[in-house]
Order: structure tokens, then C-alpha cells, then sequence
């Protein structure tokens, strides 16, 4: 009886203790790993597998996009600022536009430099970016032009992180602390690999 | 302080020659009316074309509640007033035609919140510039303020 209670509180604390608790939303077993097809910044085809080998924070947005992407980015930006120098090198930040049309490879460039060397911004065909926001389960949306030819657009407002294995780590969302959400970053950069 | 250095000026007569004084007296990032106040003015902006965020903070002193309806700059060909929100996972935005401010009310325009809405550069600005901006209200009001340009990294 005490030996079953014991086994039971035992495996209770090596649960919390676990490298796999995440202050934010632990995705690791409901995401699949970090995959797609999708074209970088220099109009290449890339895959997920390229992008192994750091730390990877993926976010969905579009450049067009005055206030939530620019504001998340920079936060992110600033998270990253404030690791070490090496800690720094193990992390990417992917900035996936689901707004193809306006997001060409240069706009993204001169969008993603703005953030630091971290950032790059990668896009594609609709039928590439269906493939990985359905694959993360996410969805994104056109509002109606304007007069001028301008739209908005609804995205998902997470950002997801993947280890260097481009396993599936953490969710973050405003909702959670800044706190909680810096030292998982500073967590999953640090791991080695 | 400034409010109560203008509830002194409150004579029509004075209220040009005290503008532009207390234009020179606040510098930018201020802006004043006999009972409208903006402070902390920004202009969030990347370099490129993408277009750009207004943030401030705007204080109704006076007893009438007033309505800002837009906002107008020479710097930009397009200025909305937009809310951004989140709800189920997802950022949404959207553009607003007015928003009340009763007395003593003081709102804020803000990181994923209220933000004025800059499309279109028709000036090249960047971090470290000014841009000029009229808030203009529905009693036909126009409120100058000179935004200072920010990095979003700043905000």
C-alpha cells in the first residue's frame, strides 16, 4: 500500500520536474513536427528539416499588419536580444506569411531584417501555406479590399516552438505571462543538442 | 502642469498665441485644445512600405463628451482608426468610424489595442523623425499632434 502511494507521489514529482514541463502550452504531444514547403527570402524552396539544428519559434502574420505582428516580433526580438551571445546563435525566429501576394521574398527580407538576423520570412503558394497552417491547425482569413486595393487579414495570433530537432515544444499566446513566456524561449535556446 | 497652464489661457483671444506657445513650451509627442489633451504620441514604423501604428494617449478635461472620428496626416495618403483583438487563437483587426470620450475620461491607443491605422508613405520616414498628424473630432474640431517615429522594438 505505502510502496503504491510512493510510486504514485514518485512518478507525480518526476512528471513536474520533467524537461518537458513548459510554463506556457506544451504542445509536445498534440503538434507534429516542424515541417513544410514553403520559399525563403532569397525565392529558394525550403523544408522544415533545413530549419533543424536551432531552436525554431514559428508565427503566422502578414507584413500588412501595422500593430499585433510588428509588436510580437519585436518582443520576441527582444527576448532574443537579452540571451547570450551563444545562447542567441541556437535560436530562429520564421515569420510564415499567409499573405503570398503582397509578401513577396523582398518585401519579407526588408521585413524580417528589421527584427534582427534571428528572423527570416519564409512563404509561398496558397496551396504550400494551407499545407502548414492546416498541419498546425491554425486558420487564416481575407477580409474585403478596400478601395485602394488594400485587405486585411485574420491569422492566428500563437506562436509556436519547436526544439532543434524540430520536435514540438511550447504554444505561446498573449494570454500568457511575458515572464513565462522569456524563460521558456531562454529554456529551449539553452538545450543542447 | 501644462493642463493648468492652459486652464489659466482659457480666453478665445489667447488661445492661438497659447498653442503655438505651448507647441514650442511641450515639444512633440503633445498636443493641447482648450480641454483635449494628447500625450505620448508615436508612429510605429518599419522601414519598407508596410504601413504604420499611431499610439498616444488623449484626455478629455473639458464636461462635453467629444467624438474622434479620424485622423489625417500629410505624411501618409491613408490614416483609419482600427481595434485589434484577439479571440479564439486569432489576431483579428478592424477599422472603427468613432470613438466617444466622455469628460474626464482618458483613453489610450495602444500595442494590440486601439491603434491609428498609416497606410501609403507619401513622405520616406524613420525612426527618429517626426510626423505631423490632425485628430479631427466630430464638432469639427482638429486637434494637431506631432507623432515622434519609433521602432516597434521601442513600444
Amino acid at each position: 500500500m505505502y510502496k503504491l502511494l510512493f510510486a504514485g507521489l514518485a512518478s507525480f514529482v518526476l512528471a513536474g520536474c520533467s524537461d518537458q514541463s513548459w510554463r506556457t502550452t506544451d504542445i509536445g504531444d498534440i503538434m507534429p513536427p516542424l515541417d513544410f514547403t514553403l520559399t525563403n527570402e532569397e525565392g529558394e524552396t525550403v523544408h522544415g528539416e533545413d530549419y533543424r539544428g536551432k531552436a525554431t519559434l514559428v508565427y503566422f502574420g502578414y507584413t500588412f499588419c501595422p500593430d499585433v505582428c510588428p509588436i510580437t516580433l519585436s518582443r520576441l526580438g527582444d527576448t532574443i536580444r537579452d540571451l547570450d551571445d551563444e545562447t542567441r546563435d541556437n535560436i530562429q525566429v520564421l515569420f510564415i506569411s499567409v499573405d503570398p501576394s503582397r509578401d513577396t521574398p523582398e518585401v519579407l527580407k526588408r521585413y524580417t531584417d528589421a527584427f534582427g538576423p534571428e528572423f527570416i520570412g519564409l512563404s509561398g503558394e496558397q496551396a504550400e501555406i494551407d499545407a502548414v497552417t492546416n498541419r498546425y491547425r491554425i486558420a487564416y482569413e481575407y477580409g474585403e479590399e478596400n478601395e485602394n486595393g488594400d485587405y486585411l487579414v485574420t491569422h492566428s495570433s500563437a506562436v509556436f516552438a519547436f526544439d532543434r530537432e524540430g520536435q514540438a515544444q511550447f504554444l505561446m499566446r498573449d494570454s500568457h505571462p511575458v515572464s513565462d513566456a522569456e524563460a521558456d524561449i531562454k529554456r529551449l535556446a539553452s538545450q543542447g543538442g | 502642469m501644462a493642463s493648468n497652464v492652459f486652464d489659466v489661457l482659457n480666453n478665445r483671444a489667447c488661445r492661438g498665441l497659447a498653442l503655438g506657445a505651448l507647441a514650442l513650451m511641450l515639444g512633440t509627442g503633445v498636443a493641447q485644445a482648450s480641454t483635449l489633451e494628447v500625450s505620448n504620441a508615436r508612429l510605429s514604423l518599419l522601414p519598407g512600405n508596410t504601413p504604420g501604428a499611431g499610439y498616444f494617449e488623449l484626455a478629455n478635461s473639458g464636461e462635453e463628451t467629444v467624438t474622434l472620428v479620424g485622423a489625417e496626416s500629410p505624411a501618409f495618403e491613408s490614416v483609419e482608426m482600427h481595434v485589434s483583438s484577439e479571440h479564439e487563437g486569432m489576431a483579428h483587426m478592424h477599422a472603427i468610424e468613432s470613438l466617444d470620450i466622455a469628460p474626464g475620461e482618458r483613453i489610450e491607443f495602444a500595442p494590440k489595442g486601439h491603434h491609428l491605422m498609416f497606410m501609403r508613405r507619401i513622405e520616406a520616414l524613420s525612426e527618429g523623425d517626426k510626423a505631423e498628424v490632425v485628430l479631427e473630432f466630430s464638432d469639427e474640431q482638429r486637434l494637431p499632434v506631432t507623432f515622434d517615429v519609433v521602432s516597434p522594438a521601442s513600444l
